[in-house]
């Protein structure tokens, strides 16, 4: 199905959507189907990392990845399992208190969800104690919180504060996303990294699950 | 499009208006001269002028003078007498180039009037001490481009403002005012402005504006007292690019995104049918305060949010077309270049026959003098992570070493990468202490 991965990849919807329904049609095998979509979100990826592709093919990506799904997922048997991936890993994510943006988190959210991640995604001005009560129950490999206002660094810096406080620092990584992120502020922060794009937080948040 | 000269020299003649302070009463002679030293150096510095004595030092605020006086955000927006007085203390303390443009920050009262949706502001979805926020939604839905393109205003004032403006939800309902051309036409339109809705959303704009002038006068007072001691205003109108209009307050940002692979046709129309009213709304406000700035912030065209070829082909034509208009009026476009614009800097020196300023955020200032000085004035690139996090030595050490890189061919205005929403006075001091210190030719 190399012709629907290229679509995909291309960013052609509609041809993708069409060849997905053609392919459904002909009786292929929705779980091959399924890798050929994943197969794209690869290429896409790798596009994304050599400065091709952008924000905009990632936005893309994640529709036509909305839309095979809901045409892929009646034809899966209840045994399948969406192509063969079980989930590498869990991440925690939530703006920080007082902070209400959220585009590049829910943007990071998306692509860690397509990368085999499983999600939980706090929303917007997540109070500190909330993140620390959530992380303790869900047990993530990573916490990720994301701040675009200046006045996000010393809640962030709370939260890690607080990590520390009730004994569970090193239960976590800690990554922090936003325009204004940089080393300066990761340290202030007391964060294990920073980034100021999802793809690069993905592919840390895949390297520490690996290690 | 113009003789190029004669666009340099109108705007030349409204730098000179500024400069000479007509109109402004200056508390001494010392004021006089202060002010007219300050807006000289920035004139320069658009003007790349080879004679410029110092790089002029212009940290952009916007509630960081009154979070450093411990004056929450809700108040700022609040007390316009508090607003203001913070930022004369502010000027008086640090002693920029340029004084911030207080307005900015806006009058809580009429904005909950009018009950308004586009941001949160503290006390109203947002905590007291903090900031206004982006409240980022679909304001505008994919099948409406046609509605934006053929009548602006109208789309603002019968479909955008009653979804962003509670209190004017009613004016969805009027009737479109092209009736009104023939007595025997007028009925439905006055008709609809009469409906008890629309009446009632009528009184809540008459009150937000009453309330809006009472406010300005009361701030007024400060303002004039900040001119008066001899501090210019870093802008005196304000506009943004087309592209973004679009992506910020109507379709938002992912919307807009898809929209570019979806109905690209339509968007290019779109930021097209934008250009004159964004030049109106720039020119306005130069031309109101008597001060040639107007202020762009550029948010979706940076870095990571598109390709160069989608740059080319939907951000930048409109946004240089709004930057042309401006200076034809004899103003000066001053982009703030939010976020990175290292894969952009090449197109920037487009615009190296008008005088306009890119003041950079996270743009590496290295490669932007080194693609763009001496062609057009930069300014910018201080983190703003370091006048919160960092020690004044190290503020000093490097605002020396941004001077040297970014000031080497003139041309050059200091200041942080970004708005301050806040500050230190430790390292907001080391900072204009060191502008001044290092920054002599």
């Amino acid at each position: 199905m190399k012709d629907l991965t290229d679509a995909m990849a291309d960013m052609n919807e509609d041809k993708a959507l069409e060849l997905t329904q053609k392919y459904l049609d002909e009786g292929e095998s929705p779980v091959e189907i399924f890798r050929a979509y994943q197969a794209a979100m690869e290429e896409i990826g790798k596009r994304f990392e050599q400065n091709l592709y952008f924000v905009p093919e990632l936005i893309m990506a994640g529709e036509m990845m909305k839309a095979g799904a809901g045409l892929i997922k009646p034809h899966l048997k209840d045994d399948d399992d969406g192509g063969g991936a079980g989930k590498i890993g869990k991440f925690l994510i939530a703006t920080i208190e007082g902070d209400i943006h959220d585009i590049g988190k829910n943007i990071m959210g998306m692509m860690l969800d397509l990368n085999g991640f499983e999600v939980m995604d706090l929303g917007v001005d997540v109070p500190l104690q909330k993140i620390v009560d959530a992380a303790k129950e869900f047990k993530p490999n990573v916490i990720g919180l994301s701040g675009l206002l200046t006045l996000a660094f010393d809640p962030m810096k709370a939260l890690v504060d607080k990590l520390k406080d009730e004994g569970v620092r090193d239960d976590y990584k800690v990554i922090i996303g936003g325009a204004q992120m940089d080393q300066h502020v990761c340290d202030y922060v007391g964060a294990d990294a920073w980034v100021t794009d999802a793809v690069a937080g993905v592919n840390q948040s895949k390297a520490w699950v690996a290690a | 499009m113009s003789d190029m000269n004669e666009v340099r020299k109108k705007q030349d003649a409204f730098l000179d208006k500024w400069i000479s302070g007509e109109g402004i009463e200056f508390a001494s002679e010392e004021a006089k001269n202060a002010y007219q030293e300050r807006t000289g150096l920035l004139a320069a510095a658009f003007r790349i002028d080879d004679a410029i004595e110092r790089v002029p030092v212009m940290p952009m605020t916007t509630f960081a003078p009154t979070m450093m006086k411990g004056i929450s955000g809700k108040e700022a927006m609040y007390n316009p007498e508090a607003a203001g007085q913070a930022y004369l203390d502010f000027c008086n303390t640090f002693q920029p180039d340029a004084a911030g443009a207080a307005p900015m920050l806006m009058y809580g009262p009429a904005l909950e009037t009018l009950k308004y949706t586009l941001y949160k502001w503290p006390g109203q979805g947002v905590p007291d001490n903090l900031s206004y926020q982006f409240n980022e939604k679909e304001y505008m839905t994919q099948d409406e481009y046609d509605l934006l393109i053929n009548d602006p205003t109208d789309f603002y004032l019968r479909y955008w403002m009653p979804r962003t403006h509670g209190a004017l939800a009613p004016f969805a309902s009027m009737p479109p005012i092209y009736g009104a051309m023939e007595l025997p036409m007028l009925g439905p339109w006055l008709i609809g402005i009469g409906t008890p809705p629309m009446q009632e959303a009528l009184a809540a704009l008459m009150k937000a504006g009453k309330q809006c002038f009472d406010w300005i006068n009361s701030m007024g007072a400060y303002l004039g007292q900040i001119m008066a001691a001899g501090f210019p205003f870093y802008a005196g109108g304000a506009t943004k690019a087309p592209f973004d209009v679009i992506s910020d307050s109507f379709r938002g940002t992912t919307q807009l995104m898809m929209d570019i692979f979806r109905r690209p046709e339509k968007v290019l129309e779109a930021v097209e049918r934008l250009v004159e009213p964004m030049i109106a709304a720039g020119v306005a406000g130069a031309v109101a305060n008597n001060n040639p700035i107007v202020f762009i912030p550029l948010h979706k065209g940076a870095d990571g949010f598109m390709s160069n070829e989608q740059f080319e082909k939907f951000y930048w034509p409109t946004l240089k077309k709004v930057m042309y208009g401006l200076a034809e009026a004899g103003c000066i476009p001053g982009c703030f270049v939010e976020g990175g614009y290292n894969q952009r800097l090449e197109y920037l020196a487009d615009t190296s026959d008008i005088r306009c300023m890119y003041l950079f955020d996270r743009t590496d200032m290295a490669r932007a003098a080194e693609l763009l000085g001496g062609k057009v004035c930069i300014a910018g690139g201080f983190p703003v992570s370091m006048i919160l996090t960092a020690t004044p030595e190290q503020v000093t050490e490097e605002t020396k070493k941004l001077i040297d890189v970014a000031g080497k061919d003139k041309g050059y205005i200091l200041s942080i990468g970004c708005a301050l929403d806040e500050g230190k006075d430790e390292t907001i001091k080391a900072f204009v202490d060191a502008a001044k210190k290092y920054g002599r030719y």
